[in-house]
């Protein structure tokens, strides 16, 4: 037993064996009701949504393939036991939906400028982990960035620019924030000429640069962690 | 068919045994003999592109199909030559048009056209000529990842990936993979009867995998069984068991039977693979499907495919940046890896590098185009005077 061992560490921190023996006994026996039960007794003995695959329905799985394989039980009881746990796969498997980060972030392409997929991947990126993205599409002027902020309250949005003259009349958004007294609005950048030049960015007064979805998630991730830090982001 | 000089067949001896600069002089003492013939122009701009010369390929492209409107393969040549010269889209469009038009149940310019047409920011009829080509052949590879691109575009990471998955699942290099590792590499030309199998456990396990690779699943699951009424604990043989229950969409009882293998032999690449394909299929896995590529990919580090299911299942908890490192592994170890090459495009798209994801894509048109040996089946159908 070598590097693998990982795969099934969290069983055996976890939940008893007799745990799963019992989830391995309700497959075989084609009682969902009694897998359900014992899923339930183990999240009640505390072991997180998010562990209770690995630590009890893998184990069972495991004892189901060795019990197929020893031929303690046939190929029919096997394919039996597989649709029961099929039926109780959704108790076990961890929540697909990220959870809400309660962060409202506002995303467009600035004023003038329709390229989309930039924006839409850092949008869709962005919701994927759970933000609160406001999209306002293309061709945005500074004006309705300010009127979504205050509609929604977020403290952080994103302006993507394709274009070099575009990407210079970003700083008409942060002049504007200044106007309305909003300068603790984290303004983000994306886009080719912010990649190319960083100084660019600052020059229009932007407070980071966003190179791409990943690089969003996690320079947005920064400001949330300042921002809650109380420091300035 | 159509007749060519004796300078031109000696040019196709030459550039079909790889023969490239002899080919080239062939083909030209054949035009200095006579430069009407539109098989020497084509066959010079095939070799022209193989040796980057894209400008003079494009040239003596046009100048087979002037000679010779239907000259398909002068077609395919002029249009990858536009491709990878880049910049040239509307030609390349008009050319790729074309070709459908002179062979219309020529699945790969349709995807040739949409991929043009992307090139050339038409993202509706780019979508038009992909879903043409799958109306043509529902399994077309480059199709199926174009159409992921397309949805990445407009939706993101989330939506495109299942059309990753999907197009990778159709693809029967995946299958290869698994039959890699076992050392399975033909298909056996006769069917396997179980009881002519010798009774040792090495015999069986290969005609079970021989069998199973002819897709002929019940002789596998009968001598899988053999094997295991001698051996409960054999991994070897829950492995091969678990992948046949996935081939017949029976997922839980291949994890079942992965498990148990890899409780009895962690790092056994055949169960690692199978558990991984069935935790990437299921929503809420990502992680545990990228927990088991981790492994498999260390254990079968040389194959690409395997640091290519690692890159998607990475993909899956957007981690982008390490996406790109398997796939950049996959694509060294095998640089026609289509999959990898468009899963590298995706990455490059996430990180709104749109040049490299294109130049990725036009590199997968061209090994694709090159494993397939189209220019040759069109160039022999065109001398054969048929269809083509």
């Amino acid at each position: 037993m070598s590097g693998n061992r990982g795969l099934w560490r969290e069983s055996a921190k976890h939940v008893s064996t007799d745990d799963a023996h019992r989830l391995y006994e309700a497959f075989v026996g084609q009682d969902p009701a009694e897998a359900i039960r014992v899923v339930e007794s183990v999240r009640a003995a505390g072991v997180a949504q998010t562990q209770l695959f690995d630590a009890l329905y893998v184990p069972a799985m495991a004892l189901l393939g060795g019990a197929w394989a020893s031929g303690d039980i046939d190929e029919i009881a096997f394919t039996q036991a597989a649709v029961v746990a099929e039926q109780i796969g959704s108790f076990v498997v961890p929540p697909v939906a990220r959870q809400d980060t309660g962060v409202t972030v506002i995303v467009g392409t600035m004023h003038k400028d329709h390229h989309t997929v930039g924006k839409d991947i850092i949008a869709a990126a962005l919701k994927e982990s759970g933000y609160r993205v406001n999209d306002l599409g293309l061709d945005v002027r500074p004006a309705e960035f300010l009127e979504r902020i205050e509609e929604t309250g977020a403290h952080i949005i994103i302006v993507c620019a394709e274009m070099l003259a575009v990407a210079r009349s970003v700083v008409r958004v942060r002049e504007m924030l200044v106007t309305a007294g909003r300068e603790d609005i984290v303004v983000l950048v994306a886009g080719g000429p912010f990649d190319a030049d960083p100084a660019l960015a600052r020059s229009v007064g932007a407070n980071g640069i966003v190179h791409g979805a990943e690089s969003a998630l996690r320079v947005v991730g920064r400001v949330v962690t300042d921002t809650a830090g109380g420091e300035s982001a | 068919m159509t007749s060519r000089s004796s300078q031109v067949l000696m040019a196709e001896g030459l550039a079909r045994s790889e023969q490239v600069a002899a080919a080239v002089e062939a083909c030209y003492e054949a035009l200095a003999v006579n430069d009407t013939e539109p098989f020497a122009h084509c066959l010079l701009s095939h070799l022209l592109l193989e040796g980057d010369f894209y400008d003079e390929a494009i040239a003596e492209a046009t100048k087979a199909i002037e000679l010779d409107p239907d000259c398909s393969p002068a077609y395919l040549a002029l249009g990858l030559a536009y491709d990878r010269r880049g910049g040239m889209w509307d030609q390349s469009v008009l050319v790729w048009h074309e070709l459908a038009e002179v062979v219309p149940d020529l699945v790969t310019a349709h995807v040739q056209l949409g991929e043009a047409f992307a090139a050339a920011q038409f993202e509706e009829e780019a979508i038009d000529s992909w879903k043409r080509a799958l109306e043509l052949d529902p399994k077309e590879p480059r199709a199926l990842y174009n159409l992921a691109i397309a949805a990445l575009k407009r939706e993101g990471m989330a939506t495109a990936l299942p059309g990753f998955r999907k197009a990778g699942e159709l693809d029967p290099s995946q299958d290869d993979l698994f039959f890699a590792l076992l050392g399975v590499k033909a298909i056996p030309d006769r069917s396997i009867d179980p009881a002519k199998v010798r009774e040792d456990r090495e015999s069986r396990l290969g005609a079970a995998a021989l069998a199973a690779r002819a897709d002929d699943l019940f002789v596998t699951a009968e001598l899988v069984r053999m094997v295991l009424d001698e051996n409960p604990d054999d991994p070897d043989a829950l492995a091969l068991a678990g992948f046949a229950y996935l081939k017949q969409e029976a997922a839980n009882e291949g994890m079942a039977c992965a498990l148990r293998a890899i409780a009895l032999k962690p790092d056994l690449a055949t169960a690692l693979y199978t558990l991984g394909v069935v935790y990437s299929r299921r929503a809420g896995l990502s992680k545990h499907a990228a927990r088991v590529f981790i492994a498999f990919a260390k254990t079968a580090s040389q194959h690409a495919l395997a640091h290519v299911l690692l890159a998607e299942s990475l993909l899956g908890l957007q981690r982008y940046g390490q996406a790109k490192k398997a796939y950049r592994v996959a694509v060294r170890l095998d640089p026609a890896c289509v999959r990898a090459r468009f899963g590298l495009a995706a990455v490059h798209l996430t990180e709104g590098s749109h040049a490299e994801a294109d130049w990725e894509v036009r590199r997968a048109a061209y090994y694709d185009t090159k494993r397939q040996g189209l220019f040759w089946r069109l160039y022999d159908e065109y001398a054969e005077g048929g269809a083509s």
